[in-house]
C-alpha cells in the first residue's frame, strides 16, 4: 500500500487528453466571459448609475384629485412610461421638463399611444400647490413629475425615461440621424443658443426647410425644440416631438444588445430611467416589431382639450378642460 | 511538472487571445445603423451612369455627377439648392452662413462670380433667409423663398415668400410675390414658367390647426395668392416642371408621415388627374431627366436611413393636347448621351438606386442638364 502512493501521484502529475480538453474548455469560457464582461462593462457601470432608478411617488395633498391605484404592469403586460425631456442647459438649477409624453406600450398587441401634455398646463402639482406642469419635475424629481401625472390624469405610470439636451442629440446621432418628413418650414428667429458652452440666455435663428430629409441631432433637436414660428405654438412642437421619436424608434429597431455601450456612453449623465437594463432590452426587441400604423398620437390641442388663458405671475398657462383630457385619457390608457 | 509549466505558458496567451477575440467579436456585432456613416461620393461609383450633368449636394459641399462619376465642385461652405440658368452657362446656389443664407451665381465649376444678396445682420432678429432659388425661362429672372418683410405692419417675419429681383440687377430691387400664412413657415419652391405664370408651394392651416401644404399658379404678379393646383387634403409640395412644361411631378402625403411620388399632365393653368408612380416611402426633391422621360428623387436606402439617389422611368402618359401644351421652363437638352447607358424603359415604372451610402442633402434638389 504504501508503494503504491508515490506511483498515483506520478500518474495524477501528468496531463492526460481528457483533462487537458476540460482544462482548455475552462480557460476559453473564462478568458471569453472576461471579453463580454469588458465589453458590456458601461453597461453594467450605466446599469448602477442611471437605470432602475428608485422612485417613490408622494401621496397626495391635493383635495379633489384622487386616483384608484392600479397594479404595477406584469410582465408581457401593457405598460405606461412617461417620458421627460428637459432643458438641462444650466438656465435652471433644477431643470423644467419643456417635453412630458406618456406612452402606452402593449407587448401583446405591438400598439403604442402617445399622448403629450403641455408643458404650461396649468394643475395641481403633487402638493396641492398650482403651477405649470413642468415645474413639477423642477421641484422634485421624477418622482414629482409622476405623482402631479398620476394624480391629474388618473392613470397609473408604471416607468419613467428622463433625457436632457445633449443626451438626445447624442443619442440621435449614435442611431445615425432620423428620417423625417418636415410638413412645412419651421423658422425661429428667437431659438436658444445655449448649447454647446454658448451664452444661457442667447438666441439665434434656425430654419428647418420642409421635406423628406435626414436629421442629425443637433438639427432634430432645432426640429423639436423650436416653437416661436409655429401657429400651434408649443402644440406643434410636441407633434414633431412625437415625431421624431417615432422616428427613432424606427432607427431603433435595428439594434441589439451589442450596441448597448455605444449607447451607454452617449447618454451618460444626460439620462435616467426607472427601467432596469432587463425591460430596456425587451424594449429594444419589442421596438422591432411594431408597426406604425399601430402607433397612436394624441395632443392635447387648444381649444378642445384646452385653452390659452390670461397669464399667471406673468406666465403663460395653458388650461385644461378636464372632461375631454380625462376622457380620451382613460379611453387610451386603461 | 515541466508539461504544466509548458501548458501555463501557452494557455495564459491563449486565454488572453480569446478574451479579446470575444471583445472584438462582440463589436461587430453591432448593428449597421449605428457604425454606418456616409462615404464622400467622390470614393463612390454610381450604379447608374446617367445621361448629362448633374449637381447634389452632400453635408453642405457641392457634387458634380458626369459620365459615371461624382467631382466635388466650388468653395468649402454650406452650400445647398444648386440650379442652372436657362442656357446652361451658369448655377446659382444657396449658401449659408452663421444664422441667415444668401444667393450666389456661380460659374459652372463652383466658382463664386457674384452675391446676389445680403441676408447678414450683427442684430440676430435682422438676418434673413433665402432659399429655392430658380431663374425664369427667359433667364432675366431670378426667384427665390425669402423671410421678408421683417417687423412691419405686424408682420412676424418668420415665414418664407416667393420674391423675384433682376438676375443682373440689385436685391433692392427685389418684390414679393406671394402673400404666406403667418406662423406656417410661409411660401416655397417657386417654378417660373414663360410670361407671368408661377408655381409655387403655399403652406397654410385649416380650422382644425393642421398645416397643410398645397401647389398653386400665380399666373399674374399681383396676385398674392393664386389658384390652388393640388387639394389641401393631398398635402403635395416639391413640384418639378418636365423640360416640355406638361407634366409636373411632385410629393403627396395626405398629411402623414409617408409620401407619393406622383405625376400629373399640366396644360399650363390645370392639373390633370394625378398618376402613382410610387407610395409609401420618404419620397424627396424629384427631378426631372433632360429629356422628360425619366425622374430621380432622394430616398433613403435601408435602415441606416441615408438618402440615395434613385432614378426612375416615368411611363408614357396619354399625350395632352398640343394646344394646352405650357411653355417649358427649361429647354430640353440633348444631353449628349451618346456614350452613357440608360435602361430601357420598363413598362411599369422600377426604381433603380444610383447611389450608395453617400446621404445627398434631400432638401436639395438635384440640378440636371
Amino acid at each position: 500500500m504504501e508503494g503504491r502512493a508515490p506511483a498515483r501521484r506520478r500518474r495524477a502529475s501528468r496531463l492526460h487528453p481528457v483533462r487537458l480538453v476540460i482544462l482548455t474548455l475552462f480557460c476559453l469560457l473564462l478568458s471569453g466571459t472576461a471579453g463580454a464582461a469588458a465589453y458590456f462593462l458601461p453597461v453594467v457601470v450605466a446599469g448602477v448609475g442611471q437605470t432602475g432608478q428608485t422612485v417613490v411617488v408622494p401621496p397626495s395633498n391635493s383635495p379633489g384629485l384622487k386616483v384608484t391605484p392600479t397594479p404595477a404592469a406584469a410582465a408581457g403586460a401593457p405598460f405606461t412610461v412617461l417620458l421627460l425631456g428637459s432643458d438641462d442647459d444650466g438656465k435652471n438649477k433644477s431643470p423644467l421638463t419643456q417635453s412630458m409624453i406618456l406612452v402606452r406600450v402593449d407587448p401583446a398587441s405591438k400598439h403604442v399611444t402617445m399622448e403629450s401634455i403641455p408643458r404650461d398646463l396649468w394643475v395641481p402639482l403633487w402638493t396641492g400647490e398650482n403651477a405649470k406642469i413642468d415645474a413639477a419635475y423642477a421641484y422634485g424629481g421624477a418622482a414629482a413629475a409622476i405623482a402631479t401625472v398620476e394624480r391629474n390624469f388618473h392613470v397609473h405610470i408604471d416607468e419613467y425615461a428622463w433625457v436632457g439636451l445633449n443626451g438626445l442629440i447624442k443619442l440621435i446621432d449614435l442611431l445615425g440621424g432620423v428620417d423625417v418628413f418636415v410638413t412645412n418650414p419651421v423658422l425661429d428667429d428667437a431659438y436658444p443658443d445655449d448649447i454647446n458652452g454658448g451664452f444661457l440666455y442667447g438666441y439665434k435663428t434656425v430654419a428647418v426647410l420642409p421635406g423628406a430629409q435626414h436629421l442629425d441631432g443637433s438639427h432634430a433637436l432645432q426640429y423639436v425644440r423650436s416653437r416661436h414660428n409655429d401657429i400651434n405654438g408649443d402644440f406643434g412642437r410636441s407633434a414633431r416631438q412625437q415625431q421624431v421619436l417615432l422616428a427613432m424608434k424606427v432607427k431603433a429597431s435595428t439594434l441589439n444588445a451589442a450596441d448597448l455601450p455605444d449607447i451607454v456612453n452617449a447618454l451618460k449623465g444626460n439620462f435616467k430611467t426607472s427601467m432596469g437594463l432587463d425591460r430596456v432590452r425587451s424594449l429594444l426587441s419589442v421596438a422591432s416589431g411594431f408597426d406604425l400604423a399601430n402607433v397612436k398620437q394624441i395632443v392635447l390641442y387648444a381649444p378642445f382639450y384646452t385653452n390659452y388663458g390670461p397669464q399667471i405671475s406673468g406666465q403663460s398657462v395653458i388650461y385644461p378642460h378636464w372632461t375631454q383630457i380625462l376622457a380620451v385619457t382613460k379611453e387610451n390608457f386603461p | 511538472m515541466i508539461a504544466r509549466r509548458l501548458a501555463a505558458i501557452l494557455f495564459l496567451p491563449m486565454m488572453l487571445a480569446f478574451g479579446s477575440g470575444v471583445y472584438l467579436y462582440l463589436g461587430t456585432l453591432k448593428s449597421k445603423v449605428v457604425k454606418t456613416r456616409a462615404d464622400i461620393p467622390t470614393v463612390t461609383k454610381p450604379r447608374l451612369v446617367l445621361p448629362g450633368t448633374m449637381l447634389v449636394v452632400q453635408d453642405g459641399r457641392l457634387f458634380r455627377l458626369k459620365d459615371g462619376g461624382f467631382t466635388e465642385i466650388g468653395a468649402p461652405g454650406e452650400w445647398s439648392q444648386p440650379t442652372v440658368t436657362p442656357d446652361h452657362t451658369h448655377l446659382i446656389a444657396v449658401l449659408r452662413s452663421g444664422y441667415s443664407s444668401d444667393l450666389y451665381l456661380l460659374d459652372l465649376d463652383g466658382h463664386i462670380l457674384k452675391r446676389l444678396t445680403k441676408n447678414d445682420s450683427r442684430i440676430v432678429d435682422y438676418n434673413h433667409w433665402a432659399f429655392y432659388p430658380r431663374v425664369s425661362p427667359d433667364g432675366a429672372t431670378l426667384f427665390y423663398s425669402y423671410d421678408g418683410p421683417k417687423h412691419v405692419n405686424a408682420a412676424p417675419g418668420d415665414d418664407l415668400s416667393i420674391w423675384s429681383m433682376p438676375l443682373n440687377g440689385l436685391q433692392s430691387q427685389a418684390r414679393r410675390r406671394t402673400d404666406p400664412y403667418w406662423y406656417t413657415g410661409g411660401d416655397v419652391t417657386p417654378i417660373p414658367l414663360a410670361g407671368t405664370g408661377l408655381l409655387f408651394v403655399q403652406h397654410s392651416i385649416d380650422s382644425s390647426t393642421a398645416v397643410h401644404s398645397q401647389i398653386r399658379l400665380q399666373s399674374r404678379p399681383g396676385d398674392l395668392v393664386g389658384k390652388p393646383l393640388t387639394s389641401l387634403a393631398d398635402n403635395c409640395s416639391e413640384p418639378a416642371l418636365s423640360p416640355d412644361g406638361t407634366q409636373l411631378a411632385m410629393i403627396c402625403t395626405g398629411g402623414k408621415q409617408i409620401a407619393r411620388l406622383e405625376v400629373a399632365p399640366f396644360n399650363g393653368t390645370s392639373l390633370g388627374p394625378a398618376r402613382v408612380l410610387l407610395e409609401g416611402g420618404l419620397y424627396a426633391s424629384p427631378t426631372w431627366s433632360p429629356d422628360g422621360q425619366a425622374l430621380v428623387y432622394f430616398a433613403p436606402s435601408g435602415a441606416a436611413g441615408h438618402f440615395e439617389l434613385w432614378w426612375l422611368a416615368v411611363p408614357v402618359a396619354a399625350t395632352p393636347s398640343p394646344s394646352l401644351a405650357a411653355t417649358p421652363a427649361h429647354s430640353p437638352s440633348a444631353g449628349g448621351a451618346g456614350s452613357v447607358v440608360v435602361p430601357s424603359l420598363p413598362a411599369t415604372p422600377v426604381p433603380v438606386q444610383v447611389t450608395q451610402g453617400v446621404d445627398l442633402t434631400a432638401t436639395s434638389p438635384p440640378a440636371w442638364y
